[in-house]
Formats: structure tokens, C-alpha cells, sequence
């Protein structure tokens, strides 16, 4: 018999996947469980002229963004949620860095349905009158065949790839979800459904025999899956649900560094530039903000 | 209710408190209302605290089969047990807030362009003379002065929703424009003609809310306009305020709360201060 094949490969073979100018969709959603530790060694290899399509985006595309890695950003938010609003992503559209294409929130989720289904556009009836329509060459104007109604063609997110966080996967990169989630994790799996490369970094790589007792959850099979990275604390700062919360004192930090341009590349070079790997990065957050960030979900 | 110490409530009405009742007496019984969730002081307070006491004071008065959606997912979240009013959308606090039904995915519970949503609450950066909200960027959007968080829900919330109560934190001339500098919700340019033109059938700007006033709209030509002032203080400097035409002349004051709504507000539901403020016993 032959064996199956592993999925599991390491954060640089991640990066190898993702070159420059790649058309990236990173899961997570605004300033929860993104695979932060693929973002930080995306700098570290000194990407650049990614385009990110996403549909609420936070400190993953800021930092990006900070660290010049960015052509173009397709999303309806780049917010840092209760920590304000996103300061290096804001420096960057305002000296004309990066192009942005803003996209409502319920169509950006839509995109990436279009995407799952194959389809070449996803209809829509409701962005006349706005600057979305506006000042998007992309978005088609066209006439319903069955109603005659004038309708907008809103195009595909079609990421080349898409890496995202979750909690656990087998070594065949079947991708396990929490049984209690919620919006984030959701859109996770449609963003993954609409990819033939699909990147999944995970708290833990468990047995086989572990998943198939969870068989239910697992919204992400194995076929759809091209490679699996084991990274604890990978999402850090931003919280994984059930697992740990977002680290409060790293993000008012890295909002505060983050005022300056100077302050924000003191902030790279300590967090991202100085260690060498995500090994690295967790030794330098320490064992014990790490532990007092665990959340226990159930007893 | 306990009733042998039930005593009035003491002071007069604040203004979040008279915000909330009128809100609340403007919900129908049976309809879905949907607030995200806002952070940070004035911002809070009238993009998620004032509606959801808005809300839950209409349950409790004439609307019981009102649904309120918290941060759009959490189905009549038990505001009660609330100690602080949560700050994050998607963390364990509020996964673990008891409630009728939660979203866990998209599409979800609710069918957002089959009307499910009777109204909703949003804000922006500015609101024009039409009822345009903007939440994208000031100056000219190619090139921004201020880039701010982008649209997010404000084209569904100004088109797909019933009706849409736009909550202003704040009331100056920089937010109150004549024309915003990115249409990221669409009002009513045009009037109700107009929304048609650009192929809307549904929904649209209801009230502007202010510290200072409550605008409406005059459907027919497009135009805001003042439908009532906090204080006669409002009256006079209001027009200073806003950076397009309003006349304040014959504008009534905003509709003082009654004695039942204020007792059902303080005693029931915002009994702890979460939501309103704590008030001085």
C-alpha cells in the first residue's frame, strides 16, 4: 500500500507559495485570528506588490502595509476595531502607497462566494448612487435577462492563494473548527472553498484518529488543503476564538509605536526583522504573556 | 419588580436617555433592528448603547416581539447580565452572552436582501444634504487628506435595511456638509424619484441623530431638515454648527420622556447604568 502524503510543511515553504505581486486573501477578520506568523515572515522575506483581497481587515493588512509589501488593498474595512483605526495602512493611502478598492462588507463576503461557485461575476442591485460604484472601473453595469432591471456585476475576490489560522488539522490537512465559532471563522471556510491553493497554519497538528472523531467539524478537507503548518501562538497577537484572546498590551504598543513612522520601524525591527523565525518571535513575547492569554473554552 | 421601596425614579431625563425614548417609540412591534458594535465613548454611546437601550425599552413598552441584533449577529443578547458594555465584536465575551440564536456563518439566521431587517444604526464622518453618509476618507478619495475605515456596511444598511437611524456623536460643521467627500451610503439625492432613478426601491436615511437636534427628510424633494431641537441652546446655535441651510423657526423640542419610560429605562432596562451612564441615585 502506499502511503498518504503529508501535508505538513514549515512558515518559509508557506512564503515560497506566496511570491511577489501574488493576489493574496488572508483569513481572519478585523483584529481576530490571523495567521499572523506567515504575515511577520511575508516581511522578513521582503515582499513586495502583494495585492490583499479581503472582507474586514485589520492589523494583518496595517502591518503589511507599514512594512511596504502592499500594491493594492480590495476589502470594506481596515480598522484596528476598539484600538482605532489602522495608522500605518492610513499613512500609506494618504501619500498614495497603495491603491485601495473599497467594497461593501456583505459584497466583499460575496466575492468570495462567487469564487467558491466559479462564477465570473456576483449580481448585485444596490450601489447606485455610491463612490463603490462610482470609482470602481471593475464593477459592470448590466441588464437582467429575466426582469430587465439594470443590475452592477460585481467581480470575484479569485485569490491565487489564501492562508489562514485555525486551531487543529491532521498531517493530511484535514482542517478542524471549533464546534462554538463564529462569523470569522465562517468566512474562513468560504474564503478556503474558493482556492485551489490554500495555506493553513494551526495551533497543533493532531492524529487522524482525533479528527475523525470530530468529523463533523471539519469544514476544510484534505484535498482542499496544499499545505499545513504547525504554528502555535501563530495568530498572536490577534485572539484565536476558545483558544486565547488578543494580546491588549501588544496592540496598544503597536498602535502607539505605530505613530511614527521611525516608532513603527522600531517595532519591525523588534518584532518581525530581529527574530529569526516564529520560534523567535514567541521567545521574545515570553512564556508568561503567552500563558496569561489562554482561554480555557470548555471543561 | 419589587414594590414596597418602589419610589420614582430621581432627575430629570439626559439627553442619552431622551434619545433612547424616542428611538424606541419610533419601533413597531414585530420588527428586526440591527446595531454593530461601536467602540470608544460618544461614538458607543450613540452607535450601540442608545439603540440597544432604544431597543430594549421598546420590548419592554409596546413592541415585546421586537428582535434586536447586536454587532449584527447576536439574537436578543441578555443586556442585563452585563456588567460593561462588551468592546469586541467576535471574542469569547460576547460569544458567551446568552441570547436567542447566533450567526455563525455567512449567509446566516437573517436574509439581508429579502428585507429581513426592518432598521438599522450607523454613523460616518459626514452627513450631507441629501442624507449621503460617508465612512471612507475626507478630501478627494484618490488622493486622501484622512483615510478612514471604508464603507463597510453602509451601502447595504442605507438600501437593503427598512430604514436607517444615522447616529452623530458629534454636531459640527465638518460632519454636517453639503456634500460628502465619498458616498459610501446613499440618501436621498434626487428625493424618492431619485432613489428610484438609481434603481432603489427600499429604504433610506429615516432620522439624523445629533446632541443637539434630530433631523428628517422631506422625501419628495431629497432635502434634510430639522425635526426637532434638544434645547432651546440647540435652537440658537445650530445653524453655526452645520455646514448646510437649516431653518429651526416652528421646530418643536425633541419629545421629553414619560415618567413610565423613564422608571422602565432605570429600573429595567439599564437597571446597572451599562448602557446610559450610571446616574447620581
Amino acid at each position: 500500500m502506499t502511503p498518504s502524503t503529508s501535508k505538513v510543511g514549515s512558515i518559509a515553504d508557506a512564503v515560497a507559495l506566496i511570491p511577489d505581486g501574488t493576489r493574496l486573501a488572508i483569513g481572519g477578520f478585523a483584529i481576530y485570528q490571523h495567521p499572523m506568523a506567515v504575515v511577520r515572515a511575508l516581511i522578513r522575506a521582503g515582499r513586495r506588490d502583494l495585492t490583499v483581497v479581503g472582507t474586514v481587515s485589520g492589523n494583518e493588512v496595517d502591518l503589511l502595509a507599514g512594512a511596504g509589501c502592499l500594491k493594492r488593498v480590495e476589502t470594506s474595512y481596515v480598522g484596528l476595531e476598539k484600538y482605532g483605526l489602522a495608522p500605518n495602512f492610513r499613512r500609506a493611502v494618504e501619500e498614495g502607497r497603495i491603491e485601495v478598492v473599497d467594497y461593501p462588507e456583505v459584497l466583499s463576503f460575496d466575492r468570495f462566494r462567487a469564487s467558491q461557485e466559479n462564477l465570473t461575476f456576483w449580481p448585485c442591485d444596490y450601489l447606485g448612487g455610491t463612490d463603490v460604484l462610482a470609482r470602481n472601473p471593475d464593477i459592470k453595469i448590466f441588464t437582467c435577462p429575466i426582469t430587465g432591471r439594470s443590475l452592477q456585476a460585481v467581480p470575484p475576490a479569485d485569490p491565487e492563494v489564501v492562508v489562514l489560522h485555525a486551531i487543529a488539522a491532521d498531517e493530511r490537512g484535514n482542517v478542524i473548527l471549533p464546534r462554538r465559532h463564529l462569523l470569522p471563522q465562517g468566512l474562513d471556510v468560504i474564503m478556503a472553498r474558493g482556492c485551489d491553493t490554500v495555506i493553513v497554519t494551526v495551533e497543533k497538528i493532531v492524529p487522524r484518529a482525533l479528527v475523525r472523531r470530530h468529523a463533523e467539524q471539519v469544514q476544510i478537507p484534505a484535498y482542499k488543503t496544499r499545505l499545513v503548518v504547525e504554528a502555535p501562538w501563530g495568530a498572536h497577537p490577534t485572539a484565536v476564538l476558545g483558544r486565547y484572546a488578543t494580546d491588549d498590551a501588544h496592540f496598544r504598543d503597536y498602535v502607539a509605536a505605530s505613530a511614527s513612522p521611525e516608532g513603527f520601524a522600531a517595532y519591525l525591527d523588534r518584532y518581525v526583522h530581529a527574530p529569526a523565525d516564529h520560534a523567535a518571535y514567541l521567545e521574545r513575547i515570553g512564556a508568561e504573556r503567552l500563558g496569561a492569554l489562554t482561554e480555557l473554552d470548555t471543561l | 419588580m419589587s414594590g414596597s421601596h418602589h419610589t420614582p425614579s430621581a432627575g430629570a431625563p439626559t439627553l442619552a436617555e431622551t434619545i433612547a425614548v424616542n428611538l424606541a417609540r419610533s419601533f413597531s412591534d414585530g420588527e428586526v433592528g440591527f446595531t454593530g458594535l461601536v467602540t470608544g465613548g460618544a461614538a458607543a454611546l450613540f452607535g450601540t448603547s442608545i439603540p440597544l437601550a432604544a431597543m430594549a425599552l421598546a420590548q419592554a413598552m409596546h413592541a415585546p416581539n421586537l428582535t434586536i441584533l447586536l454587532a449584527g449577529w447576536s439574537h436578543n443578547p441578555d443586556l442585563q447580565s452585563l456588567s460593561v458594555m462588551p468592546d469586541s465584536e467576535f471574542d469569547a465575551v460576547l460569544r458567551d452572552l446568552p441570547c436567542d440564536a447566533q450567526m455563525m456563518t455567512y449567509p446566516g439566521p437573517w436574509s439581508i436582501r429579502r428585507g429581513d431587517i426592518d432598521f438599522g444604526f450607523s454613523s460616518g464622518v459626514q452627513v450631507d444634504a441629501v442624507g449621503n453618509i460617508n465612512s471612507v476618507c475626507v478630501g478627494d478619495p484618490a488622493r486622501p487628506k484622512v483615510r478612514l475605515v471604508g464603507p463597510i456596511l453602509q451601502p447595504e444598511h442605507m438600501t437593503l435595511f427598512g430604514r436607517e437611524y444615522v447616529m452623530m456623536p458629534h454636531h459640527a460643521r465638518r460632519n454636517f456638509v453639503e456634500r460628502v467627500d465619498y458616498v459610501s451610503g446613499v440618501g436621498y439625492p434626487g428625493g424618492l424619484d431619485g432613489r428610484r432613478r438609481l434603481g432603489l426601491h427600499h429604504g433610506g436615511p429615516e432620522w439624523v441623530v445629533t446632541p443637539k437636534c434630530i433631523f428628517d427628510f422631506d422625501k419628495e424633494n431629497g432635502r434634510i431638515r430639522l425635526k426637532s431641537v434638544h434645547s432651546e441652546a440647540d435652537r440658537q446655535d445650530i445653524a453655526a454648527h452645520t455646514g448646510f441651510a437649516v431653518d429651526s423657526t416652528g421646530v418643536p423640542q425633541t419629545a421629553a420622556p414619560t415618567l413610565e419610560e423613564l422608571d422602565l429605562l432605570r429600573r429595567h432596562v439599564d437597571a446597572r447604568g451599562v448602557l446610559l451612564g450610571r446616574r447620581e441615585a
